[in-house]
């Protein structure tokens, strides 16, 4: 498989905060990548830097083996990262269709630049199909505000947002936090249909019982830094519980036996 | 309907009822026109504050900044001998360069646009007084170009209208067409709403936030150019506490104090309502110093309103 996206050595403070030292590691296509860690760990701040929010202090990211700098969160759409963030990424005034091209809107008289008016019947139109392919359970009204919807809605509409604009690498930070039972496997099931149509995906959870229904791979940080990397099929819980904690579970429950 | 800006449109006619009927001269064509003068002045600046307000931010210096460029141009004019065309964009440069200052210290900074904008307020009038020793200035008032695009009149039958009705009315389609219609209008409402998100889509908050600051300065300033060259004359203490009036405005007619959601149609439905509650409550014969409890309760009632009606919808 080919690769899509390395770090290398990635570092970021935030003041004496270090809360990236020296991550490194390696996606390829078509796969899905569970990246566990404690409260604290990094992981957030690791996909920010990856998804343009803040610039990283040292270190390198190559997009399909070619070394780019990411400045923007705009630079990093457009070199084919989505990401749907922790803290909820949908303006709740704005409706549906708004939110899905928010950023990317179609237009007439594109020469008008920022004052160019929306197509709003492509805007809606899009928005309707795009509806309709991921498959929402209840039937969505395109114009219909953000703030109606439920938790579990709003996730869907940010993940559908990422596959739209055929992302090679989707990253989702927490996507299940918060929601119900039913609604989390609409995101394990958008997870699996991503990777099943050639996207790859950093999954970031805190879930291990997710990690190994749709993951293909598992890294764990710990303090700023990667400390274990296992493929899902060479790994079982207990070992991965204790490399996210650090304490060695499975030691002590043979100890317990 | 139970959009804010259609109920504020109700109680806007249910008022001009009552004032017509309560005085037969409310709707006098001298009445009329009397009102219609007066509407852009504040209106002009209150477009420019919905949008400031959509995108989640509010400015308190445009009533100083209304006094301070007429009386700038007109310094300009009668002690440097500036030509009058020259003066007026230096007028307009000083309100971009205020806007500018406003919005960089607001996004790069992150001051509170509460605290930048009083401030500037204070330093702004503070300035508008120190340059004229606080003396009013005799305005321009020798006709030309200038005085008829800004302050020009004309008559419709009974009616006198200003030019300056001309603007208010150009500058609010253009203020609908750019919120509801553009691009720019979704990002207005994107950042106002959730700014983190907006940034995450690409959007370039901070840019428009500052451009946003710079277009409410420039309106302030052009609505005190129309307002000096109406009266001839350029006062330092023009447009003290039209600030709030302005805020009252925007927010009667249904825009949300916290952003994300607003509506031009409805600015003009609060500027049309402050006026008519203004010119109304004079001719009803309610005291002169009585007013402002008026306005006062009347804006709460409206608040109120819009705060039960968003509840309502809500909860369905
Ligand atoms: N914007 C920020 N400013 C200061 N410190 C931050 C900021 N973002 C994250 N941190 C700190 O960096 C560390 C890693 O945080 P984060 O990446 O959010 O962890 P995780 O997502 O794994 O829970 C924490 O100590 C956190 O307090
Ligand atoms: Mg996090």
């Amino acid at each position: 498989m080919q690769e899509v996206l390395r770090l290398q050595n990635l570092q970021k403070s935030f003041g004496s905060v270090r809360a990236l030292k020296n991550a490194s590691l390696t996606l390829k296509e078509g796969e899905v990548v569970a990246l566990l860690g404690d409260n604290g760990a990094g992981k957030s701040t690791l996909i920010k830097a990856i998804s343009g929010v803040f610039p990283i202090d040292r270190g390198d990211i190559y997009v399909r083996g070619e070394k780019v700098s990411i400045r923007s969160t705009r630079e990093a759409m457009d070199l084919g990262i989505e990401t749907i963030h922790q803290d909820t990424s949908l303006a709740p005034d704005l409706s549906i269709a708004r939110n899905l091209f928010l950023g990317r809107e179609p237009v007439n008289l594109k020469w008008l630049g920022v004052f160019a008016p929306l197509d709003l019947a492509k805007l809606r139109d899009a928005a309707s199909a795009l509806l309709k392919r991921v498959g929402i359970s209840k039937k969505l009204d395109a114009d219909a505000l953000v703030s109606t919807l439920s938790g579990g809605e709003r996730q869907s509409i940010a993940i559908s947002r990422a596959m739209q604009f055929a992302a090679k690498v989707i990253i989702l930070d927490e996507p299940t936090n918060n929601l119900g039972v039913e609604e989390t496997h609409g995101v394990l099931r958008f997870v699996k249909e991503m990777r099943e149509a050639g996207h790859s995906v950093l999954l970031i959870t805190h879930n291990i019982h997710h990690v190994f229904e749709v993951a293909d791979r598992i890294i764990v940080m710990r303090r700023g830094e990667i400390v274990a990397e296992q493929t899902v099929a060479d790994t079982d819980l207990l070992t991965v519980e204790s490399l996210i904690t650090g304490a060695d579970l499975s030691a002590l429950m043979k100890r317990a036996q | 309907m139970r959009s804010p800006q259609f109920s504020s449109f109700v109680i806007l006619v249910v008022l001009l009822v009552v004032f017509a009927v309560a005085d037969g001269n409310f709707l006098s064509p001298l009445n009329i026109s009397n009102m219609m003068a007066f509407l852009p002045e504040l209106g002009i600046i209150a477009l420019g504050m919905t949008l400031l307000l959509t995108a989640g931010e509010f400015d308190l210096s445009v009533g100083a900044v209304f006094g301070l460029a007429p009386v700038v141009v007109m310094l300009l004019v009668q002690n440097a001998g500036v030509d009058i065309g020259v003066a007026l964009l230096a007028g307009l440069l000083l309100c971009i360069a205020i806007g500018a200052i406003n919005g960089v210290i607001v996004t790069k900074i992150g001051i509170s646009s509460f605290l930048v904008t009083l401030s500037m307020l204070l330093i702004v009038r503070g300035a508008a007084l120190y340059i004229t020793q606080g003396f009013p200035l005799k305005s321009w008032d020798q006709p030309g170009f200038f005085v008829t695009l800004l302050a020009g009149s004309f008559n419709i039958g009974a009616f006198r209208f200003y030019t300056s009705l001309w603007w208010f009315i150009g500058l609010s389609l253009l203020a609908v067409y750019v919120l509801r219609y553009a691009k720019l209008g979704n990002w207005i409402s994107a950042i106002g709403s959730n700014r983190n998100a907006a940034v995450a889509r690409g959007v370039p908050a901070d840019t428009v936030k500052i451009w946003l600051f710079i277009a409410t300065s420039v309106l302030a300033g052009l609505a005190g150019m129309i307002s000096a060259f109406r009266i001839s004359a350029a006062s330092p203490v023009a447009g003290t506490g039209y600030e709030l009036e302005v805020i009252a405005m925007v927010v009667v007619g249904g825009t949300a104090l916290t952003g994300g959601r607003g509506t031009i149609l409805g600015t003009i439905v609060g500027a049309l309502m402050l006026r008519a509650i203004r010119n109304g409550i004079v001719l009803v014969g309610v005291p002169g110093l009585a007013y402002n409890i008026f306005v006062g309760v009347i804006i709460l009632a409206m608040l109120i309103l819009h705060a039960l009606l968003q509840k309502n919808a809500a909860r369905n």
